[in-house]
């Protein structure tokens, strides 16, 4: 038996037809259809009302001599040229050779077949029925396929198939439509120009049609055209979006082209939405929570798509959460769909969930996880499925404990193995998605420090990743792995003994800012309370002389991390100090350095409780601090940064800055005297003084603090 | 933590805590007759009530007699009545802040004989959005054990936003909750308004206090058989004034009010050191 499919038949694209043929395979075995009831059946419902024929008895590629492709290019170049070939046999052998088959689409271009086709119909003599096979011909080249497109517009064919809408039967002028619908369903596609005027108005009366060729393809380049967001306010000034709820009542292919085009003109676009959509334009939102009930699944997903355009560009016109716990179910339903509605689904409700809490509660307490895990042991996923379903794990994973911790117990352990397994996997996305939930799951401190991470089925891999050769992936792995090392118990060995903090300092000298940030970063933490034999190590490896660039690093992020890994660094024991002094005080003449001419509050943050730990230590090392923060002579003018830090407006460098005085104060030491002198003479006392009232508590109760043991040795402010 | 065991109640009965996996099974109560011959592993303890009168280091403060500033002062926190009630998060006090450690005691004295465990805190993990402070707590001299006692705990912060002074859970009732937070004399200024609501139209973003309940999750380097029970809270007390730590466990089937004292540390140092690690 043949799977016929008639002229045109391929509106869906070749791949369509790829994907229903199993469909087909099942309901034939269900049901003991016949194919061509089948075949009718399902042409009547992806390609519309399109007239069904047999194939002709010889299938697309088998080896007969008339079939040869440059014998079938001769004949059409003799109808081409009147020469005598009958042209609507020919077009109709091109047509069901290339349908839905892209090897032949792209070996008959190469032909030049397409210049001939185009030829035939801009000529005079063509009959309605030749207009009618050439566009859909035309038409099946430009599917699914961007150099058939390209092929199509170079031989000129746009301005014919336009002229052929004006057409007065009815069938040509369906042909016309469905041929461009599918030029502008491909990226390759001229932009539709909205500004000019006679565009708009030749678009809004393709809308306005009663045909459903026409108004998919106004939908069509909508879709394809609308970019930017003036754009999107012309073409809801025009009227476009009444005209595509309009069409949401129409049939099945109207709709889906409706809501998509109606998501493009509506995304990021909280102007246009209030405008013309919003819970208060009662019809429009009353049919989109319908269409999320439609019998099909693509509708019900596009009907969810566009209410989460709407919810992310104006939040409070999806506040209801009965509403959005129901998109959460309608989505997770739509994930059991095997095709590209399941996946679809699943990154809809991963961006859905993506940035907010009570949206990963809702999705958590939908059985989020439950269902997915079942997914993920039961199936073997496609790389995009696999993909989808890593960041709704992660998504739900970036601020639940709850999620974690699921996923962290028995039974659901092997989901972790699976994911583990994921960073390995060949597909780059994959692996970014897995890195990303593996980072997520590891937000959890309690996991964390239980050194659940810490083992080799998790290092090896990632550790692996940052030799990957895609700096995507790279960046994901070191984000992970900045999280993993943070680990509180003894196991930060394993990862320092497969030679992790090596490939970290490597990463850390890369010409790429966000490799070089993620390195630095993971450095950071793995610096975090570690023993000095981990310290000496990871400095050994670093070196003083490279830790100075990062600080001054023409990235402020990656300075803020390089000072929180010397802050770090000096932490600990009173003996880790000195490292900053080695080398003639290298690194806190960097650091010093570094916050006289930083800007970045984040920076001058981590920067001032490096000079806080180092004047927590031994006198010279406080005299050296001081330094730092006076370096002038006595008489100069200049305004000590500690005044500046004490005058910011963030809170925290405020606390820095007087943590570091209160430090340098601390009356027991032989020159708190002095030091209190030197400090009142550069006003940094009377600015404490200042603060007494600070708004911040913590800062507040700090300034008492250092007032109070600058006072211990007498007020000079009389 | 506990001593494992807790002892002498009902009619000549020992009521021993059987507990082979945490503190989920420790709810099952086994009876023993008094000829109950334990195994030194077990140590018993009659209940009764301490009741200490220590120094409670949140009542120091400077004095600013000598300074020619004005403080204004907040002792008590204020009760807001707007129509937000306790929505603020607590502000972070860089004393609380991960990283920091602490050391001290807790007292598990018996009337036959006074003991304390010397105890290090540190805290490892803070979340004021969430109300959430976790971290460690390790034991020292505890008698039946070889080595350090290290058990991982979990905070929440009472910030009226996430939590309110009721813990509704852990067997504790709003009368055990009063009867803790009591302990705590800078609890006084609230206990009326706690009484009405469990303290939940407080706003105690300004409080120079910051109370808190510590449950232990989970035995970090000992198996859950180490002979020392997980199974109740700590009520505490932290002063963002000077980081001392004021706590009292509570367990029903453990001696009651014994109470943690803790100081932060500063590891040698002529000062404050802080650290920090950021999650991606």
């Amino acid at each position: 038996m043949v799977l016929g499919v008639g002229e045109g038949g391929d509106r869906d694209s070749g791949v369509m037809v790829d994907k229903i043929r199993p469909i087909i395979r099942q309901l034939k075995s269900h049901l003991f259809l016949t194919s061509n009831t089948l075949t009718r059946f399902i042409d009547t419902r992806w390609c519309g009302a399109y007239d069904i024929r047999r194939r002709p008895t010889t299938m697309p590629g088998s080896a007969s001599s008339t079939h040869r492709p440059e014998g079938l290019i001769e004949r059409l170049r003799s109808a081409a040229s009147d020469a005598g070939e009958p042209k609507l046999k020919v077009l109709r052998e091109l047509k069901n050779q290339i349908i839905g088959n892209r090897t032949k689409k792209l070996s008959y271009i190469k032909l030049g077949a397409v210049p001939y086709v185009v030829s035939i119909l801009s000529s005079s003599s063509s009959s309605d029925s030749v207009l009618v096979q050439c566009a859909a011909t035309i038409g099946s080249f430009a599917c699914g396929v961007d150099s058939g497109v390209s092929a199509v517009l170079d031989a000129g064919a746009f301005s014919h198939l336009i002229n052929l809408l004006s057409h007065s039967n009815e069938k040509v002028v369906d042909a016309g439509a469905r041929a461009l619908k599918m030029i502008y369903q491909s990226k390759v596609a001229p932009k539709y120009d909205f500004l000019q005027e006679k565009n708009m108005e030749f678009l809004i009366s393709l809308l306005d049609k009663n045909n459903e060729n026409l108004t998919g393809l106004g939908a069509s380049i909508i879709t394809h055209s609308c970019e930017t967001s003036d754009e999107q306010k012309i073409l809801g000034d025009a009227g476009t979006l009444k005209r595509l709820i309009n069409l949401l009542e129409g049939t099945t292919s109207q709709r889906d082209a409706s809501l998509e085009s109606f998501a493009t003109i509506i995304k990021e676009n909280p102007q246009v939405i209030s405008e013309f959509v919003g819970p208060e334009n009662g019809r429009t939102w009353g049919t989109l929570i319908e269409l999320t009930k439609d019998r099909y699944p693509r509708t019900r997903l596009l009907a969810c798509i566009c209410l989460i355009l709407i919810k992310n560009a104006v939040p409070s016109y999806l506040h209801s959460v009965g509403i959005r716990a129901k998109l959460i179910l309608i989505l997770l339903e739509l994930v059991d769909d095997s095709g590209q509605v399941g996946d679809e689904a699943l990154f809809t409700l991963s961006s859905f969930i993506a940035d907010e809490e009570g949206l990963q509660k809702l999705a958590f307490e939908a059985n989020t996880i439950d269902k997915l895990c079942d997914h993920m042991q039961t199936e073997s996923l496609q790389p995009k499925r696999l993909e989808g379903m890593l960041m709704i794990l992660a998504n739900l994973c970036l601020n639940l404990e709850c999620c974690r911790s699921v996923l962290l117990q028995s039974p659901k352990l092997q989901t972790i193995n699976i994911i583990t397994d994921a960073l390995s996997h060949t597909t780059v996305d994959v692996r970014v998605a897995a890195c990303i939930c593996l980072k997520n799951i590891s937000r959890s401190v309690k996991y964390l420090s239980a050194g659940h991470f810490m083992t080799e089925a998790i290092i090896l891999p990632l550790l692996q990743l940052l030799y990957d050769t895609s700096s995507t992936v790279q960046v994901a792995a070191l984000r992970t792995i900045s999280n993993l090392v943070i680990d509180f118990t003894m196991h930060k060995s394993l990862f320092v003994q497969n030679g992790g903090v090596k490939q970290l300092v490597e990463l850390s000298k890369s010409m790429d800012s966000r490799v070089r940030l993620n390195a630095v970063w993971a450095l950071r933490n793995l610096m975090f309370l570690v023993d000095s034999r981990c310290k000496e190590g990871i400095l050994l490896e670093l070196r003083a002389m490279s830790l100075t660039s990062l600080v001054s690093d023409p990235s402020a992020s990656v300075q803020e991390q390089a000072l929180g890994l010397i802050c770090n660094l000096v932490n600990g024991s009173v003996e880790s100090i000195d490292y900053v002094f080695s080398d003639d005080a290298l690194l806190l003449n960097a650091v010093g350095r570094q916050l006289w001419s930083a800007s970045k509050p984040e920076v001058l943050i981590q920067g001032m409780y490096v000079l806080c730990n180092v004047a927590s230590g031994k006198e010279f090392q406080k005299e050296a601090v001081m330094h730092q923060i006076l370096p002038g002579s006595s008489n100069d003018d200049t305004q000590s940064i500690m005044v500046t830090m004490l005058q910011s407006g963030v809170a925290q460098l405020r606390t820095a800055a007087v943590w570091t005085i209160v430090n340098l104060t601390i009356p027991t030491g032989a020159g708190a005297l002095a030091r209190v002198v030197k400090l009142r003479n550069a006003g940094i006392v009377s600015q404490l003084k200042n603060m007494a009232n600070d708004p911040c508590l913590d800062v507040k109760l700090r300034v008492r603090t250092a007032l109070g043991q600058s006072m211990i040795f007498g007020d000079f402010s009389t | 933590m506990a001593i494992f065991t807790v002892g002498l109640k009902y009619k000549g009965y020992f009521c021993i805590v059987f507990n082979l996996h945490g503190y989920i099974s420790f709810n099952d109560l086994i009876s023993f007759p008094i000829s109950f011959s334990g195994s030194s592993k077990f140590s018993l303890q009659p209940l009764f009530h301490l009741i200490f009168f220590a120094r409670h280091s949140e009542l120091q403060s400077l004095d600013t007699a000598k300074m020619p500033v004005r403080m204004v002062e907040s002792p008590t926190p204020s009760s807001s009545s707007g129509a937000n009630p306790g929505q603020t998060c607590l502000q972070p006090c860089s004393l609380l802040s991960v990283g920091q450690t602490f050391s001290g005691t807790q007292n598990v004295s018996s009337p036959q004989k006074e003991e304390a465990w010397r105890v290090n805190v540190r805290i490892q993990g803070c979340d004021l959005d969430h109300g959430y402070l976790c971290g460690t707590m390790e034991a020292l001299n505890v008698p039946m054990a070889d080595t350090p006692v290290v058990t991982f705990w979990e905070g929440e912060i009472v910030d009226t936003k996430n939590y309110t002074f009721f813990t509704n859970k852990w067997k504790a009732t709003s009368e055990v909750d009063i009867d803790h937070w009591t302990k705590f004399p800078s609890f006084a200024p609230l206990l009326s308004q706690v009484e009405v609501d469990g303290g939940k139209s407080l706003d105690l973003s300004n409080y120079q206090y910051i109370f808190m309940r510590w449950k232990e999750q989970y035995f970090v380097n000992v198996g859950s058989d180490c002979g020392l029970t997980i199974a109740g809270f700590y009520y505490v007390c932290f002063s963002c004034v000077d980081g001392s730590i004021n706590g009292y466990y509570y367990d029903p089937n453990s001696s009651p009010f014994q109470k943690l004292e803790l100081k932060t540390t500063n590891e040698g140092r002529s000062g404050f050191s802080f650290s920090s690690y950021e999650l991606q």
